[in-house]
Formats: structure tokens, C-alpha cells, sequence
């Protein structure tokens, strides 16, 4: 067995100081004396002696039960001990060890804590206000080609079923006139939705229009996604999407994921609430009536619990509440005079068959590479 | 120096929690206002007084890694892995759907499943060799030669071989992957050998598999009993249509209760039957793990490992989730506790290792939420 011996039976010269090390060569605890000399010390043992090595080299460990203990730069597993605690002559010139590490040991734990905190603040404000900013700074053509990466040309999902294209193009030109940089497409589909994509994309699926009873409910929904094209929305939440993912990276997957969907979700709902003003106003100037679509928001509500429940989850949604939105349309009502039909009938007629009637979009979707 | 763990136990902790808390709090603290920047710097002071306060016969450990090699090693596994990859996920994968090209998406979803099966080997083993490389002991440091690579593609063969033949064969997968990263590890001059069987745990591994199966038809059954008792009782009528009435209140409330016990049962029974599967495959091992002389032996029995389980769960319940910070604390106790070495340890011998000490640490584990024993 190794021992570090105690010193009371041996009588060391002044100067010296009685220690343990390793070498970091090999496993053996050595017992050497540290022979000070000015601000450099040798290690001697059994007549042998090792060093100089500087005190400024040292590197200052944790103190384990009363014993402090040193490394050395640029040498793994060398280590000094003071078994008795550091001698008053040498405190001066050993190094302090780290105990938070960085500028938190140097300014203290409190101030650190507290200038943390602020940073912290502000970091978070940035993130999520920025988004907004630098969407608008992202050039459209830039914006376009993230979108045509994305979409294509939808494959043969697109539909063009006889006159189809021509009545969704006059049904595009009502509520957002003498705009050609919006590119709208029916996808065969059976969901009751749209979404906008990057580069002014909007996409309505085949199964809105088919449960849609006029071309006005369509219009409203189409002036929605129109809203979110004109206010860059899209792009703003990637944008804080992609921030929010690296600042919460840190956090604990579950806490991070939950946190990020809460904040997402609130700059969603008033990108939502936007959009529909956009859509209210748009329809106004259009003369197309607001209420087919307040009644597809009233029948959207049918599967919502509009105070229990459903006013506590809201928190968590991306939209608006169905119910409040109806209301809203509703009363947008009141401001019109003079609405006239989104569409002819023929027109409407296309519109309604532009997926069923298109021969290539009712083929099977085929696994394609 | 001959040691022998029957005298007395050759890891020892002596540690203290109180002595552990201001250090897990302020953690914590920091941890909150830095938006969890400090985490990497946290876990190094934890482990740095973990490692401190356990013995291994005649010294203590020292932990000697740095929380900015961890946030360094974070930075580069997300930059040059997690950031490419969500971006291909989200360009191409999305792209190749909304073109129709289903049959593309999903070949570029295969491909980097794949991908990230191997980095998550890649991660496992950098892991093992980046905390062997940063723990020390009378001055000397562990590591391995190996980068990883080679152990990813095993990583990848094995899962998705164990895979098949109905996951019958995960515990040929998990012993021989331990087996094979450890061979590649060392401390100082001595090589690991790990030698796990599967055969040892295949029975318990087949309680666990068919467990689900069992319990499903043990719940079926209970419920078919209960339906007959029911009708019997004349509760309501057994097809439900000729009689149109509706079954009282009371009974759907019981019904209720028993779906709701069964479902709950169902997970306890399952996370039970895990751990008795678990604590055999690590006993398995850890007990086939030699290094040079000494001889290893983890002894926690299936209790042992619930007692763990059911107690930090309850810890970080109690305490609205503040408690997880002792987390890491009761596993390291757990595991110091449980683990034995038989065998000599030979001081003159014992040399610097000459492994490369790998320059940051467990940066992919980190970038991709696994967690690692
Ligand atoms: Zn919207």
C-alpha cells in the first residue's frame, strides 16, 4: 500500500513544503518535498530532484476535503496536494480556483446572474420581433425561389379542368386586382383548407371548393391567404421558426418544444387576425359579400367549445377562435353596399369541376422519382 | 496493489446531497438566465463534485473536461449536422411531396433515417471516449484510438438487424454493440475487454416482449368477464340494438375506470418488465467487463433499479420539476453504490495513456436529445 506519510516524524528544512504528486506518467503517488525558490519551485525526493516549474503554470483544481490540489499546463494527470492545507507564504502565488467558471467567478454569482437575466430579456425580445423585419428584408425573388423549391409545379396534383384556370384567374383579379405575382392553384385534395407558401404561392385544396356553397365563401378565404402573401407572413415564421429552434436548442427537449409552440402560436394567431382584416377590407373594396364566409366560419365552430376548454386551448392554436372570426365577418357585413356574386354561374361552375373534370389530376398519384 | 472487494468495496461515494445542492440550484439559476447556455458549463461542475467525491480504492476520481469544450463540440455537431439536416428534411422533403414525387421523399426520409441511426452510434461512442478521455485517476486518463466511424456503421447494421425477425434479436444487438465499443476503449496502457452474452438475458428479454401480449389478453378477458356479469345482472342487453335503452349511468362510469386502470396498468406492468430486462442486460454487462486484472460487477437488482426509477419520477413530480437537477446526483449514487471490481490494479505499471484526447466533447449526443448511461 501507498501511504503519504505524515510529516511529525521527519523534519524538513525551512523552505520546503511536504506534498503528494503524480507525474501524469505513471499511477505511483509520490511523497516529494516542494522546494520554494522565488516564483519557481522543484520537487524533491529521495535526493532526486524534479523541475523548476513556475508557479504561474499551475493551474488550481477543487479542493477536495480540506486538500487543495494543482495541475500543471500542458501536462495531463500532473498533480501536486497539500495534504495540510496551503501555507500562508505561498497563498500569493498560487492560482484561485474556478468555481462557476468564466466571467461568473470574476463579477460574482448575483451580478452575473442578474446581467444574464438581462441579456436574456433582450436576446428573446430580438428573436421574436426581428422575424418580422427581416422578412420584409428578404427580396421577393429570393423569396420565390425558396418557394419554387418547395412547391414546383405541384406535380400533376394541379388542377386545370375545362375553364377551371380561367375562373380561378377571374375569382384572383376580383378581390386582389392588377396583381400578377400571385400564383393561385387548386390541389385534388380532400381537405377543407389553404395554405400560402413562400414566393406568393397560395394553394386551396379541392376539398374546400367542393364543400364551399358559393364562389364568395372561396373569395373570403382566397383575400385571407392573399392577406398573409401582402404581409410576408410565411416567411416570418420560418424566420422564427428557425430562431426560436436555436434558442430554445438549449433547453430540454420537452420544455423547449412546448415554450417554442406556445410563442409560435401567439405570432401565428395575430398573423391570422391580420389576414383576416385583409380580407375584410379587400372584400369591401370588391363588393363581394362577407357573409358565405362568416358562415363557414360558423360551421368551423360546430366542433369548437367556445368557453370551457376550447378558450384555454386557444392558447395553444395557431388560429383565431372560429367563433370570434365568424362574429367579425359578420359585422364587416354592415359596411357593404352593392355586393355582387364573386362569379357567374358558368364560372363558378368550372371552378367547382376544375379538379374533377381534369383527366390528369384524377389520375392516381403515382409514386414518381 | 492486490485488491479485493470483499474486504471492502472498491468504489465508495461519500458525497453528501446537501453538499450537492447549492451547487445544483445555482446551476439551475444560471442555467434559467442564459437561456440554457450555461447547461454545458453546469453539467461540468456537477460532475467535476460527483467524480470528486467517488473512491476508487485508494483515490478518488477527478473529472477534468470543461463546459467550453462541451459548447464547443454543440456549436460543431449543430452546425455541421443538426442545422443541414432539418434544412434537407424541410427543402427537399417538402419539395419532393408537394411535386407529387412521393416515391423520391421517401427514399431521401430512408436515406437519412439511416444516417442518423449511424450518427447516433457515432454519438454513443464519441460520448463514452470523450468522458473516459476527461476522467482521471492516480494522474492517468482513459480514451480510445477509435473516432467512432467504424462503430457507427456497426451501430447501424445491428439496429436494424436486431430489428428483425420481429425484435427478437435486440439483445444479441445490445450486448454485442457494448462489447464492441468498449473493446475499443482503455485506461491508461490497458485495453477493455467486454464479452456479453445475449443468451444469459434472452429469457427475461422475452418476458418483456411478450408481456404486452399477455397483458392484452389478461384485459380482454377481464372485460369480456365483466360484459357477462353485466348482461347477467341484466344490466342492459349485450348487442345494444334491440333493446335501445341506454346503459345507465353508473355503468359506463365503472367501465370507464376499468379502461382507464387497464391502460394505466398496461404502461406500469410494461415500464416493470423493461427495468427487469434492463437491470439483467446491464449486470450481464458490466459483469463481462474486465480491465487488465480487475474484474467489474454491477449488482442493483430489479428493485433496486424501480426503487431509482419510481423515486426520481416522484422527486421531479414533488417538487414541480425543480427536483430534476438531483437527478444526475441519485443516478451517479445509484451506480457507484452497485458497482464492484475483484482483481489487482498494478501502480507500476499503470502509464499515461496515449490515446488522442479528443479536442471537444459530446457535442452530437447533445445536438440530438440522446441521453446516454
Ligand atoms: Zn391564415
Amino acid at each position: 500500500m501507498l501511504s503519504t506519510s505524515a510529516r511529525s516524524d521527519r523534519s524538513d528544512p525551512p523552505g520546503t513544503i511536504r506534498v503528494w504528486h503524480y507525474d501524469g506518467v505513471n499511477g505511483l503517488r509520490r511523497a516529494p518535498v516542494l522546494v520554494v525558490d522565488g516564483d519557481r519551485f522543484t520537487l524533491a525526493e529521495n535526493g532526486a530532484s524534479d523541475g523548476p516549474y513556475a508557479f504561474a503554470d499551475l493551474l488550481a483544481r477543487d479542493a477536495v476535503a480540506g486538500e487543495t490540489v494543482f495541475g500543471l499546463k500542458g501536462r495531463t494527470g500532473w498533480r501536486i496536494g497539500f495534504p495540510e492545507g496551503v501555507p500562508d507564504v505561498l497563498k500569493p502565488l498560487l492560482p484561485k480556483p474556478t468555481r462557476y467558471g468564466g466571467f461568473i467567478d470574476r463579477i460574482g454569482l448575483w451580478p452575473a446572474a442578474a446581467g444574464s437575466a438581462v441579456i436574456a430579456a433582450i436576446v428573446v425580445v430580438i428573436v421574436l420581433n426581428s422575424p418580422s423585419v427581416l422578412a420584409r428584408a428578404v427580396p421577393p425573388s429570393v423569396e420565390r425561389q425558396l418557394g419554387d423549391l418547395m412547391t414546383g409545379d405541384f406535380g400533376d396534383r394541379s388542377c386545370a379542368g375545362p375553364n377551371g384556370p380561367q375562373a380561378l384567374s377571374a375569382l384572383v383579379e376580383r378581390v386582389d386586382p392588377g396583381d400578377g405575382d400571385i400564383d393561385v392553384r387548386v390541389v385534388n385534395l380532400p381537405v377543407v383548407n389553404a395554405v400560402t407558401l413562400p414566393g406568393g404561392h397560395i394553394v386551396l385544396f379541392d376539398g374546400l371548393i367542393r364543400k364551399a356553397v358559393s364562389p364568395d365563401e372561396v373569395a373570403g378565404v382566397l383575400a385571407h391567404e392573399i392577406g398573409h402573401v401582402k404581409h410576408r407572413d410565411v416567411m416570418e415564421s420560418l424566420l422564427r421558426q428557425l430562431g426560436l429552434s436555436v434558442l430554445l436548442g438549449g433547453l430540454d427537449g420537452h420544455v423547449g418544444g412546448y415554450t417554442n409552440a406556445l410563442l409560435a402560436s401567439a405570432y401565428s394567431r395575430d398573423a391570422e387576425a391580420r389576414a383576416d382584416d385583409y380580407a375584410m377590407t379587400a372584400m369591401q373594396k370588391a363588393a363581394v359579400t362577407p357573409l358565405p364566409t362568416a358562415q363557414f366560419f360558423t360551421r368551423l365552430s360546430k366542433g369548437e367549445d367556445a368557453k370551457g376548454v376550447g378558450r384555454l386551448t386557444a392558447y395553444f392554436a395557431s388560429h383565431p377562435m372560429s367563433h370570434d372570426r365568424a362574429a367579425k365577418f359578420l359585422a364587416s357585413a354592415k359596411t357593404h353596399k352593392g355586393d355582387r356574386p364573386a362569379l357567374d354561374a358558368d364560372q363558378w361552375a368550372s371552378l367547382k369541376g376544375i379538379c374533377k373534370t381534369d383527366p390528369e389530376a384524377q389520375k392516381k398519384p403515382s409514386f414518381r422519382f | 496493489m492486490p485488491y479485493d472487494s470483499r474486504d471492502d468495496k472498491a468504489f465508495a461515494f461519500d458525497g453528501d446531497w446537501r453538499e450537492f445542492a447549492p451547487i445544483a440550484l445555482t446551476n439551475l439559476l444560471l442555467c434559467v438566465v442564459t437561456l440554457g447556455v450555461y447547461l454545458f458549463w453546469a453539467r461540468t461542475r456537477e460532475r467535476r463534485y460527483l467524480w470528486s467525491r467517488t473512491r476508487f480504492i485508494d483515490d478518488r476520481l477527478e473529472w477534468t473536461g470543461t463546459g467550453l469544450e462541451l459548447f464547443i463540440g454543440y456549436v460543431f455537431a449543430l452546425v455541421l449536422f443538426a442545422i443541414p439536416f432539418s434544412l434537407i428534411n424541410f427543402i427537399a422533403l417538402n419539395g419532393a411531396m408537394m411535386r407529387g414525387h412521393e416515391g423520391l421523399a421517401a427514399l431521401i426520409g430512408f436515406v437519412m433515417y439511416l444516417f442518423l441511426i449511424s450518427l447516433t452510434g457515432v454519438a454513443i461512442f464519441r460520448a463514452l471516449r470523450y468522458r473516459l478521455s476527461r476522467t482521471l485517476w492516480h494522474g492517468i486518463r482513459g480514451g480510445s484510438d477509435a473516432f467512432g466511424l467504424a462503430f457507427g456503421f456497426s451501430y447501424l447494421w445491428k439496429t436494424v438487424l436486431g430489428s428483425f425477425a420481429l425484435g427478437l434479436l435486440i439483445p444479441w444487438s445490445m450486448t454485442s454493440l457494448w462489447n464492441e465499443r468498449w473493446g475499443r476503449m482503455s485506461f491508461g496502457p490497458h485495453r477493455f475487454h467486454a464479452e456479453a452474452r445475449a443468451g444469459s438475458i434472452f429469457l427475461k428479454f422475452l418476458l418483456f416482449y411478450l408481456a404486452p401480449i399477455i397483458a392484452f389478453f389478461v384485459i380482454a378477458i377481464l372485460f369480456a368477464i365483466f360484459g357477462v356479469f353485466a348482461a347477467m345482472l341484466g344490466g342492459f342487453p349485450q348487442g345494444g340494438s334491440e333493446g335501445g335503452g341506454a346503459p345507465p349511468e353508473g355503468f359506463m362510469v365503472i367501465l370507464f375506470a376499468i379502461g382507464a386502470a387497464a391502460y394505466l396498468l398496461f404502461f406500469v406492468v410494461l415500464g416493470v418488465v423493461a427495468l427487469v430486462y434492463y437491470s439483467a442486460y446491464f449486470s450481464e454487462a458490466v459483469g463481462k467487463l474486465t480491465l487488465g486484472e480487475l474484474q467489474f460487477a454491477f449488482t442493483a437488482t430489479t428493485k433496486d433499479w424501480i426503487r431509482l426509477f419510481l423515486g426520481n419520477f416522484l422527486l421531479v413530480i414533488c417538487t414541480l420539476g425543480v427536483g430534476q437537477v438531483f437527478v444526475g446526483y441519485r443516478n451517479w449514487t445509484f451506480f457507484i453504490r452497485h458497482m464492484h471490481a475483484y482483481g489487482e490494479m498494478n501502480l507500476d505499471t499503470l502509464t499515461q495513456s496515449t490515446t488522442r484526447e479528443p479536442g471537444q466533447g459530446e457535442g452530437l449526443l447533445d445536438a440530438f436529445d440522446i441521453g446516454a448511461i
